[in-house]
């Protein structure tokens, strides 16, 4: 496997060069971007495998990076990171397009797993997020409120989904996940891929409300 | 007591030389009275007995807030002269029959500042309840009525103008007593009264123009006034606007900085006093991580957790507690996620005392630093589960001795109604599931 190539996105001089120190050798940086027009010209620049992006940026947070690029860089990965656990940020972040979203205490080998897989393609779940997917979507869950033009299936977790989505939350890992449920981790991947395109694209009220409301009572 | 005696003075003289008679004299006379007790009694007594009989000052001359029946001046005289209010009430209207009483009521009324906020003068033994602003207007209606029936008399006797001065004065007294009081301007009722103040007023000048034949040149002086008072105002508009201006910039600039202070306040109590530890233990890194990772959680409650987790009374603030005790007794990290909430019954109480039992056994026995706590509540159940990475166990081959889960742990669910299962393997880590059936309710 490729070393991936991997910019970094954070206004703190401290945490950049931690990821750098923790990530090593085992990935390429490219560049780093302490705000967000250079964020913007840096990722443009050298169009990178992964950006890992701080979720609280000057200039106007790295949901403006995600989604100034999103659309013309198709080919970015996007993996978030903050100190943050705020829900709001969570999701309005993974709703940007980011592929995961992981907290800066996060270990080294953990962060470099992170980055692999989603430099692969694939999710990277916290226990966290998992736990903020389960809230927004059990807020309300099968209401009949029927919303025109959207996919119903978008504004539910199948039952394996949410299966998978609360082993995540237990803190198991995508190959206990698969030999628990008798399924092969590539299926749990595309479990948790789903997931995340429903936590995008659902445009439930109750989702955005609650990621609005839920931490800020 | 009496025993101890002779040895302190002993020692006193030991201790001094006797060039100084004086105070070691003074010391035994003080020890001695001290022991019989009595003398300190007395003296005690005098002194809380004194005060009442003028040694304590007299409340300032102000008006009350609350507990007025009209503009408070006699409440708080009353107060400040250590008076029944209702002797100063029948001293001002028996003056106020020769007039003298109106003119020192209106002069007082004017005069007497109004009691700043929480420092109300106490209202003395008359405790007007919190029906005072029914009654303090149905006194005004009283005292209308009498005052319109008297007026009908001088009217019929004569004066054509007082009926125009009584309206203005009752006019003036509405506006005055709607300002007075302090009440905000936002308040619907207190503008509409203002509004009703001024139209009597007003109503009350035309009236008199008009009964002594002055309208005609009135109208032409009112005019003139007009221009001149709006050309001022339009002179000086931008003066007033910069006025407005600078005042909202100033109340502005005031919560800033009393945020800041907040702020700074807090971060003093707690981040600057756990950096300074810190430092101090610098060479003691489980020290260090153990504050660094007390003080991140009380940061991150402080910054973005919902009141209810900070507060407590539900079942995610219960965990957020229950896992910081955890957290700051043992060398565990633990990650808590939260799935819905529920306010906390006995039941409930009895799962957390579980969870806790389940975290602190992970904590002493699994050699892992960490543990991930997922709970989920959901209408049919509370649901806990404990992971760690450490050791495991064969669950099978359990020592009596550590009977940490078993007992304390499954035990106690069962009495609930409850579940509890130990999944574990030697080098898989365990994971301790909790279910808690919720009644329906």
């Amino acid at each position: 496997m490729s070393a991936p190539r991997v910019f970094v996105v954070d206004d703190h001089a401290m945490v950049r060069a931690g990821v750098r120190a923790e990530l090593g050798d085992d990935v390429t940086f490219v560049g780093e971007a302490p705000d967000v027009p250079t964020a913007v010209e840096g990722i443009r620049a050298t169009v990178p495998d992964v950006v890992l992006l701080d979720v609280h940026l000057p200039g106007g947070g790295g949901r403006a990076v995600l989604e100034t690029l999103r659309a013309e860089l198709p080919a970015v990965r996007w993996l978030a990171l903050s100190v943050s656990d705020a829900a709001e940020d969570v999701i309005a972040v993974i709703r940007a397009g980011a592929k995961g979203y992981v907290t800066k205490t996060i270990s080294g080998p953990d962060l470099l797993d992170a980055v692999r897989r989603v430099a692969d393609g694939d999710v990277v779940f916290s226990p966290r997020l998992a736990g903020f997917v389960l809230d927004a979507f059990a807020a309300g869950a099968p209401t009949a409120v029927a919303q025109e033009a959207t996919d119903p299936g978008l504004d539910l977790l199948s039952a394996r989904e949410r299966e998978v989505m609360q082993l995540l939350a237990r803190g198991y890992t995508y190959r206990e996940i698969g030999s628990r449920l008798f399924i092969s981790v590539k299926t749990v991947e595309s479990h948790a891929s789903n997931v995340l395109r429903k936590l995008q694209l659902s445009n439930r009220n109750e989702l955005t409300r609650w990621a609005a409301t839920n931490r800020l009572l | 007591m009496t025993g101890s005696l002779p040895t302190v003075a002993g020692h006193d003289h030991q201790g001094r030389p006797p060039s100084d008679p004086g105070s070691s004299t003074g010391v035994i006379t003080g020890v001695g009275r001290g022991g019989r007790g009595a003398t300190i009694v007395t003296v005690t007594t005098t002194a809380i007995g004194a005060p009442p009989r003028g040694a304590a000052p007299r409340p300032p001359l102000v008006r009350p807030r609350s507990g007025r029946l009209l503009a408070g001046v006699a409440t708080g005289t009353a107060a400040h002269l250590r008076m029944d209010p209702l002797i100063v009430r029948v001293a001002f209207a028996v003056l106020a029959t020769t007039g003298i009483g109106v003119v020192v009521y209106g002069l007082l009324w004017l005069t007497m500042p109004v009691a700043a906020p929480g420092e109300e003068p106490a209202p003395g033994r008359v405790e007007l309840g919190p029906g005072t602003g029914r009654r303090q207007l149905l006194i005004l209606v009283v005292l209308g009525i009498a005052a319109s029936a008297a007026i009908g008399q001088i009217v019929q006797t004569g004066g054509a103008l007082l009926l125009p001065l009584i309206l203005v004065a009752a006019g003036l007294a509405v506006v005055w007593r709607q300002l007075d009081a302090d009440r905000t301007l936002s308040v619907p009722a207190v503008r509409w009264a203002l509004a009703g103040g001024v139209v009597l007023a007003a109503g009350g000048v035309v009236l008199l123009l008009a009964s002594t034949g002055q309208l005609a040149n009135a109208r032409n002086g009112f005019a003139a006034t007009l221009v001149i008072l709006i050309g001022v105002v339009l002179v000086t508009a931008p003066i007033w606007r910069r006025l407005l201006d600078s005042r909202g910039e100033e109340r502005a600039a005031r919560i800033r900085s009393e945020e800041r202070a907040a702020v700074a306040a807090h971060l003093h109590d707690s981040v600057l006093q756990t950096l300074a530890l810190i430092q101090r233990h610098a060479d003691d890194q489980q020290a260090v991580s153990r504050l660094a990772r007390g003080q991140e959680r009380e940061l991150r409650a402080w910054l973005y957790d919902p009141k209810v987790v900070r507060e407590g009374g539900t079942w995610a603030g219960l965990v957020a507690g229950m896992v910081a005790d955890v957290e700051a007794d043992h060398a565990l990290i633990v990650d808590p996620v939260v799935v819905g909430d529920a306010p906390i019954d006995e039941d409930l109480a009895a799962l957390g005392a579980a969870t806790r039992e389940a975290l602190v056994n992970a904590a002493k026995h699994s050699g892992a630093t960490a543990a991930d706590l997922y709970t989920e509540v959901t209408p049919e159940r509370v649901a806990v589960f404990v992971r760690d990475r450490g050791k495991g166990f064969d669950p099978g081959t359990v020592p009596d001795d550590r009977r940490g889960l078993r007992d304390s742990v499954a035990g106690r669910l069962t009495r609930l109604g409850g579940t509890a299962e130990v999944r574990s393997a030697p080098g898989e880590g365990t994971e301790v599931e909790l279910v808690l059936p919720r009644v329906a309710s």
